[in-house]
């Protein structure tokens, strides 16, 4: 049973340094080949001047933090039997190559639903000029038995 | 394509992804989701999900695909929301469905969508909401 005492524990902030060559791997893995995530020239001639990570990349330069709420062994999470529930994010300043960004994590929410646990976590990430890029709420589930 | 003039009502075009028997491991590498249930078929079946079971995640991506690339612009893209209701698994075509919901006055609009797999018949994201700024 999890506890909710454990609502507003904040984890340790996370540096990501973005790399267009990342960028290509994870776009590609998703099937998205938008040329601003993939072509140099084509991104250098468009707004935004070199390639841009596509939104959803917040999961690259987050998905360390929410593994760690999930792996924290304080709030002893069975993981075997967690899925992912939901997922919200808003997007910022577009993320670019080149851009390090540094994410902060918190518990915002522990409750029970029938026979499942939910688990929210909070994740906001900044650029190397303070502004926001993302903020995610991610719920995951602890399935009962 | 330009989403200044739409209105509430209009539909996104459909769009297919075609997830492949190694999708899960390819989306693993680029992401650092190595959770089991995604890349064991065994791990998968022994905690009760049948198989191996496609990254939320990376289904999530197809839905912000198709959202990107109907507003013609990643930057237009202001919140993506999303509720991961059935597993999706190796060789599904998970098909994205938006529906223009609602427009404001500063050129906003928030669009509902969803995405299923089996032909329409299997709802795999549910409650999904995109909500996009004038760019």
């Amino acid at each position: 049973m999890l506890d909710k005492k454990f609502i507003g524990k904040k984890y340790p902030p996370l540096d990501y340094h973005i790399c267009r060559e990342k960028i290509r791997e994870y776009a590609k893995s998703i099937g998205d080949m938008n040329p601003l995530y993939h072509d140099d020239e084509a991104a250098k001639a468009s707004k935004y001047g070199c390639i841009i990570a596509p939104p959803l990349f917040a999961v690259v330069y987050t998905g360390p933090l929410a593994y760690q709420v999930l792996l924290d062994k304080e709030l002893k999470v069975n993981i075997m039997m967690v899925v992912h529930g939901e997922m919200d994010f808003e997007f910022g300043a577009v993320v670019r190559d080149g851009d390090v960004v540094t994410s902060d994590c918190e518990i915002s929410d522990i409750y029970q639903k029938k026979d499942n646990e939910f688990i929210v976590a909070k994740v906001e990430s900044k650029n190397q000029n303070g502004e926001m890029v993302s903020r995610g709420l991610s719920t995951f589930v602890v399935r009962g038995g | 394509m330009s989403i200044e003039n739409v209105k509430a009502g209009d539909k996104m075009p459909d769009a297919e992804n075609k997830v492949g028997k190694y999708t899960p491991i390819y989306y693993a590498g680029s992401s650092g989701d190595f959770n089991p249930i995604h890349i064991d078929p065994d791990f998968g079946k022994m905690v009760g999900l049948g198989g191996n079971i496609l990254q939320g995640l990376c289904t999530m991506a197809y839905v912000m695909k198709s959202c990107t690339d109907w507003a013609g612009d990643p930057g237009a893209l202001k919140r993506l929301k999303v509720r991961f209701a059935k597993p999706v698994y190796p060789l599904d075509t998970v098909v994205v469905h938006g529906e223009v919901k609602a427009t404001g006055d500063d050129g906003s609009v928030v669009c509902d969508l969803s995405a299923t797999t089996k032909n329409g018949s299997v709802q795999v994201i549910t409650n999904a909401e995109a909500e996009f700024r004038k760019v």
